[in-house]
């Protein structure tokens, strides 16, 4: 299959750099998978999973915020935060969740801006334990 | 004894020597956390320049829509958020961006965001009307700090409390050389590499560009903010440590100067009461 370009960069450092037979990630319109010679495209990310493949082989990872882009056959996945699947702490992830539901179970004390503060991290952490219990 | 007594001269070095030890400690402390900051610097830097580079060639090659984020506004009221240390003993550092941001809000109708509590107590001293006092720790914003900051920013944009949002930080270029900066963030420069390489600006936005601008545009200026926060702390780590070196050098040349002193005071001390026992001896 035919292969592009393919890259990954988070604030913490470059992810992914290399070619790739197709990628899948969450937009803010639903999941999006990009094969090589796409259209010049541009789309803001959700939160999710994100699947690259390549020789017949898959990656994972939790994918959260940010773009993509595909610039004459370049595909740049400019993401916040992004985690291969086998790198996410399950234990952690799980805590995570489990206090995130905690917080929320205040929620009528709670002021707006920390309402959807901690709604952003149930999110985030519900992304991180489905993705880690895939692999 | 000529001059200032032996003791005297004796209690300088000690405090000399004190200083020394603070202002090497210092300098150590600085060399550490610059590694980090450094390591921050680079590896975050894939980041900031895809980022960059993606949306200024939206700006230049998407010509047939204009969103509010392009429009150049008469302007009004400008943000600036101003990146500087929570520390002093650095150098230029702190005095240098500030200086810098002094001069670019002359004449202007400027609301500042302080980053850094150098930055905070600058703008209390000027009263220069600040936007929020939530990031006066400098060493304490986080990524999602810098998300929301810029959520807030770009709210406050498209509602025209602000013309025009500026960065003024410190470009870390060496662990010698760091040179303070401002940078405009909004609205973007649409002129900006106008004669790109694809230049017909087909590009396909899913769902919308208006949804998409709406999406990206705050993770864009949290991105930015948050750069120019990893390259303002590198270089204030840079600028300390390189001032930390020079206090420490300087001491030890004091140091060196009044032992000279020190002993010429002893040998006088010496060669005084010698003569006193020879003439003594001689009567």
């Amino acid at each position: 299959m035919a292969t592009f370009h393919l890259q990954i960069v988070t604030p913490d450092g470059q992810i992914f750099d290399g070619q790739a037979e197709s990628v899948t990630v969450p937009t803010i319109d639903g999941a999006v998978t990009i094969l090589a010679r796409h259209i010049d495209y541009l789309s803001a990310l959700g939160m999710g999973e994100a699947k690259i493949e390549r020789d017949g082989q898959m990656r994972r990872g939790a994918c959260i915020g940010g773009m993509v882009s595909v610039t004459q056959g370049e595909v740049k996945v400019v993401a916040t935060t992004f985690e291969w699947a086998e790198e996410i702490d399950q234990e952690r992830a799980e805590r995570a969740l489990a206090k995130a539901k905690e917080a929320l179970t205040h929620r009528d004390t709670m002021t707006e801006q920390e309402l959807i503060l901690a709604e952003a991290k149930l999110k985030r952490a519900l992304v991180r334990t489905s993705i880690a219990k895939l692999r | 004894m000529a001059g200032v007594s032996m003791k005297d001269i004796k209690i300088r070095i000690r405090s000399m020597e004190s200083t020394k030890q603070i202002t090497k400690a210092m300098e150590m402390v600085a060399t550490s956390q610059l590694r980090h900051a450094q390591e921050k610097v680079t590896r975050s830097r894939p980041y900031f320049e895809t980022l960059y580079e993606t949306v200024t060639e939206i700006a230049a090659t998407n010509k047939g829509y204009s969103s509010e984020y392009f429009t150049q506004r008469q302007v009004k009221q400008v943000c600036y958020v101003v990146i500087a240390g929570d520390r002093g003993l650095a150098g230029g550092y702190n005095h240098n961006i500030l200086k810098l941001v002094a001069q670019e809000l002359a004449g202007k109708q400027a609301q500042v965001l302080p980053i850094g509590k150098k930055a905070l107590e600058y703008c209390h001293q000027h009263d220069i009307p600040i936007v929020t006092d939530a990031y006066a720790q400098a060493a304490d914003v986080s990524v999602g700090d810098c998300f929301t900051m810029a959520k807030d920013l770009a709210k406050a944009f498209r509602q025209g409390t602000f013309d025009e949002v500026y960065v003024g930080y410190t470009n870390f270029a060496s662990i010698l050389v760091q040179t303070p900066c401002t940078m405009k963030l909004l609205p973007l420069a649409q002129s900006l590499k106008a004669k790109s390489s694809s230049g017909q600006g087909l590009r396909l936005y899913e769902p919308g560009v208006e949804t998409v601008l709406q999406a990206i545009i705050p993770e864009y200026l949290g991105g930015l903010i948050y750069g120019a926060l990893c390259e303002s702390v590198a270089s204030e780590l840079g600028a300390r440590r390189t001032a930390m070196d020079a206090a420490t050098k300087n001491a030890e040349e004091m140091i060196a100067d009044l032992n000279l002193k020190y002993n010429r005071a002893r040998q006088g001390a010496i060669t005084q009461e010698i003569t006193e026992i020879v003439a003594g001896a001689e009567e």
